[in-house]
This record gives C-alpha cells, structure tokens and sequence, in this order.
C-alpha cells in the first residue's frame, strides 16, 4: 500500500542499551526496524516504558542508537557530526508533550517560533513580526498573540505554537511525542484537525507517539506497536480495529473505553504489569502476559513476519513452518 | 434516605464564584461521575464534600448532606472521625499523596493508627498486607517495605486504592484516578472499582475527562461546564437522548474506534 520510492526514512536493526547499576544493561530498544513515508504519518504505540519516545528521539538526534542505522535519504544521520548535523537538524523537527516545558518562560511567542529560523539565518530579526504573525495564522491563532508569554496560554494554545515552531523550518519530518495526552478530549480533537490540515497543505511526514489506540487509528497511515524495546505489529493504520493480530495488540483493543461499547460486558485487560526491561526473558518479550503461550515462545525469539503487504507480526502463533 | 445530598451549593474561593449551584442525589451503592474539561469546577465539588477546599475555599449558599446530616457545620474533629472511615479519596497520583522520604509502610501504618488507637504497630502491619493483597497488590510485605517512588504508577494507585479503602468507607471520592496511566493499566484499575461497588457497596464518586471511561462505570453522569452543571442524566440518556450542544460536541470529540478517520 506504500510506494517505496517515497520512503525517506528507514531505521534498521536500532538497539540502545543504556548501562545500568551493577554491569547491567537495560534493554531500550531492540533491534527496531521501521519505515517512514512521504506526507505520511507513522503511529508509536505502546505502555509508558516500552521504548518509544527513545525511539522517536534518535530521529530528531537527541540521542545516538547503540547499533543499527537510520538512513535519511540513504544517508545515515546516527553518524552525523559537527555542522553537518545542525543542518541536518532542519529537516526533522519534533513537538513535545509538555509545551510548557519546552518554551522558555522568559520569550514572547514571537521570540518562540522565529527562534529555529534566526538560528538558520533564514529571516533577518526586522522581518520577525511578520513571520510570526503569518506561523499565528497557519495554526489558527489569532496574530496579536506574538506579543504574549507561553504562561498566558491555555495548554491548547500554547501546543499550537509549538506546531508553529516545528512548522517553521519547513521539516520533512516532524516527530510529536504525546503531543496531545496532557489535553481535554475536545482540544485534543482540534489539535489533530490542524496537524492533519497541515499535513495535507505541506506533505510532511509525521512520527506520533500514544499510548491511546483510538486516538492513533483516527488519523495514522500506519501503526507500529511497541513493547518492552520490541516491534511486535505493523499495520496500516485502518485495519487495527479488523486486523490486529498480535495478542498484545489486541490486549490493547480490549482495554479502550468506547462510547459505542456494550457496557454490560465486563472490560478486558491483561492483569499483570510489564516486566522490567533490566531482565528481559529470552524469547518472545510477551510470554508472561499472553494467553496462548507455548514451550516455543520462552526458547526463540519471534521475529517479524510479513502476513499480508504492510502488515508485519512477530508471534508464533502465525510463524507456521 | 439517600447517602449523599448536595443542595444548591455555591462554592466560592475568596472573591471568586466557582461552582454556582450545584445540586447531587447519591444512593447507596451507586457510581455517579462528574465530567467536564479542564478548569470547570468538578474537582472543586468533590474536595468540598470531603471538606479539603484548598486556599481559603469555601461553601457559601446551600447544604451538603451526608447521611441526613449536614458536613458543612461539622469541627475538625468530627471531620476527624469520619475522613477515611466513612469518606476516604483517592488521588490522580497515589504517589504524590505519600511522603516520598519514608516507606509506604512507615505510611500506612501511622494512618490505620490515626484511626485506631490502641492498635499495635504489628496488628497495624499486618492488617496494611492483608489489605494491600486484596487488592491486588501481590507480595504486599515487599510493597510496604518500598518508597513510593519504587513502584510503578498502576502500583502506587492501588496502595492508594488500598489505603482508601481500609475502612470500608461508604463514599469513595476518585478524583482522576486513571489519567496518569496507561490505557491497560487503567482498565485494571477501573475493573477494581466496579469490584469495589460490588463486593462492599461502596457508593463512588468519580471525577474524569474520559467519557469512554464515565460511561463504563456510571450509572449517573454530570457533564459541567464554567461551574456550572450543563447536562445531567443517566448513561442512556447522556449518550443517546440528550440534546444538549455542550454535551453532544464532547461525546464526537471522544476518539473511537472505528470511528472517524481523517485520513
């Protein structure tokens, strides 16, 4: 379903290991292979702790994978150095959770989203206010809004003019990090309207990190599910409802809450807690909280096999010889 | 004689009006949740019945009525005897309640002797384990012998749960119990809450942005807006009758699945 020649992005066979008390390690990512596509957008999803947002932050560089590369454009940007990585840095912007967090307290909106720009030497400082007021408008928000502090916004704005900022450089990729999690459900709504609006106008290509599967499938072209460091399900982003295959994917469907659910039904969920990624078991990552575990899923590691055109699982349930 | 009765309150913090009256019938036994974005007063409500308004807050008109008798002209230390035994509440975060410098132990031990005096710190101990086991919560010696930032949010939220419940209260306040928590940690924590009802009667009242998640557990909805309450009814009727613009515009911006695709 996806046209190979516009894949811009691949990561192959990313592991980070991040060292750990007493000569361990811990596990982040394993072995992650993704592909990323022209305008569209790729979906994370997975429990708090499973790897995603350390994932997500080798493409924007803020950290570096421990093996495995990740070619943009065929070239590989793990390796980048010096000058070349901060042009880089221009093609893949992210959006985070906290916006708060991530402004400074002390700039004007206008200083906030001309920033990356004045940093690339794009504008002279006597056209910022006409940047601004033209990135304000572009997010929906009104243009005198330049002259304001981020602790004079509501989470909902202050989310839109960190879009604004990552907009700004004109990226190819844009990564957000549960850009959308620390906001009302009807903000939220308008928040990914304008990031598919903007998505359509600009063909930019989007990572999104979540944890809510409904939330995912209203708008991802397709959804890798992630735990404890491992892809265990790629899928176009329209099937997960029909589709999903992999028992933690599917234990992840039984856990939503919906509106158009059968409320007398008692909710599903997987009843223990994820095992610490300090001592993975060997085998499939999976193993203790699936129901239909067999001797083979605590030898071998599942690796993922293609069912059908982009839609990957790793289980042994479908692994058939 | 219904458990709870909230008449017309008003509640104001200084100067300020927040919540403009508010009217709630609670029967024993029964889930009620109160929904509303963020800033429209629904935390507000709940911190008043348990008399914990923050920052000068204050009921000023109408009556909140507990069991007949009203909370409002209550001394602390009546307000003593009855926070924890007949209304206890539970946290967004479990972890941010605990003092993070001593074990959840050393915790729970001096809240059951708060309530009961001549206890001894073992009975104490071993009644926090037997609590903590009901709930889920396995190997409850380990737990207790761990600081709150040891535990992994969904474990943290049930040694709440646990320390909640400890009395068996009658009124179980939840003030965005599962917001912080992943969606398959949240399903277990919301199963514990509808076993909760079941196995001790307990009556709930549960605070959430999530409408999936009001919809699940309730049998009475409270959807507020500006402190006001704008929509009030039960599941069916919030969800398929009313025709409220307010309530109707949350209810399509809930994601679902299956539903809308803007791809």
């Amino acid at each position: 379903m996806f046209n190979e020649d516009e894949m811009i992005l691949e990561a192959r066979h990313v592991t980070r290991r991040f060292p750990a008390s007493g000569g361990r390690s811990l596990l982040a990512c394993n072995d992650v292979n993704l592909k990323m596509y022209k305008g569209k957008t790729l979906g994370l999803v997975g429990e708090s702790g499973c790897g995603k947002s350390t994932f997500m932050r080798f493409l924007v560089s803020l950290d570096k994978p421990t093996e495995g590369e990740i070619l943009y454009h065929g070239r590989d940007i793990t390796r980048l150095k010096g000058e070349e990585l901060r042009q880089n840095r221009q093609n893949i912007q992210m959006v985070f959770q906290d916006p708060s967090g991530s402004f400074n307290p002390k700039m004007r909106v206008r200083d906030i989203i001309c920033e990356p720009l004045m940093n690339y030497n794009r504008i002279k400082a006597s056209e910022k206010d006409k940047v601004a007021r033209e990135f304000l408008r572009m997010v929906d928000l009104p243009e005198e809004f330049a002259d304001r502090y981020p602790h004079n916004m509501s989470g909902g704005q202050r989310q839109r003019v960190a879009i604004a900022r990552a907009i700004a450089l004109e990226p190819e990729i844009i990564v957000m990090d549960e850009a959308t999690c620390a906001l009302d459900v009807s903000v939220q709504k308008t928040i990914i309207e304008l990031i598919v609006g903007l998505q359509k106008k600009k063909n930019i290509t989007i990572g999104f990190i979540a944890h809510d599967l409904g939330l995912i499938q209203s708008f991802a072209h397709q959804i890798a599910v992630m735990y404890l460091g491992n892809i265990v399900e790629v899928l176009p982003g329209d099937e997960i409802d029909k589709n999903a295959r992999h028992p933690y994917t599917q234990a992840l469907l039984g856990a939503i809450f919906d509106l158009n659910m059968d409320f007398t039904k008692k909710i599903e969920s997987i009843e223990s807690e994820a095992p610490s990624p300090l001592d993975v078991p060997p085998g499939c990552p999976f193993q203790d909280r699936c129901d239909c575990k067999s001797d083979r899923c605590c030898k071998d590691h599942p690796k993922l096999i293609e069912l059908e055109p982009g839609h990957q699982v790793a289980c042994h349930k479908y692994d058939r010889p | 004689m219904a458990l709870l009765e909230i008449k017309n309150a008003d509640i104001s913090y200084g100067s300020n009006l927040i919540v403009k009256d508010f009217s709630l019938t609670m029967e024993e036994g029964s889930i009620c949740s109160i929904v509303g974005e963020s800033g429209s007063g629904k935390t507000t409500v709940i911190r008043a019945v348990l008399g914990l308004l923050a920052g000068g807050g204050a009921v000023t008109k109408g009556d909140i009525l507990f069991d007949g008798h009203s909370l409002l002209s209550k001394t602390a230390e009546e307000w003593r005897k009855l926070r924890g035994t007949e209304i206890s509440m539970i946290f967004q975060d479990s972890g941010a309640m605990m003092n993070p410098t001593r074990k959840i132990g050393s915790s729970y031990v001096e809240y059951i002797r708060t309530h009961e005096k001549d206890i001894s710190k073992q009975d104490a101990w071993n009644k926090a384990v037997r609590m903590l086991e009901r709930m889920r919560l396995p190997s409850g010696d380990n737990i207790m012998r761990s600081y709150p930032f040891q535990l992994s949010g969904g474990m943290r939220q049930r040694v709440g749960i646990a320390m909640g419940m400890t009395y068996e209260p009658r009124l179980l306040l939840a003030d965005e119990p599962t917001s912080a928590l992943d969606v398959t940690t949240q399903a277990q924590i919301i199963r514990q809450f509808m076993d909760l009802k079941d196995e001790y009667g307990t009556s709930i009242i549960i605070v959430t942005h999530n409408l999936g998640v009001a919809a699940y557990m309730s049998d009475d909805l409270i959807v507020m807006k500006d402190g006001v309450i704008e929509d009030h009814g039960n599941r069916d009727y919030i969800l398929h009758q009313s025709d409220n613009p307010y309530t109707k515009m949350l209810l399509e911006a809930v994601p679902s699945l299956g539903g809308v695709r803007y791809v």
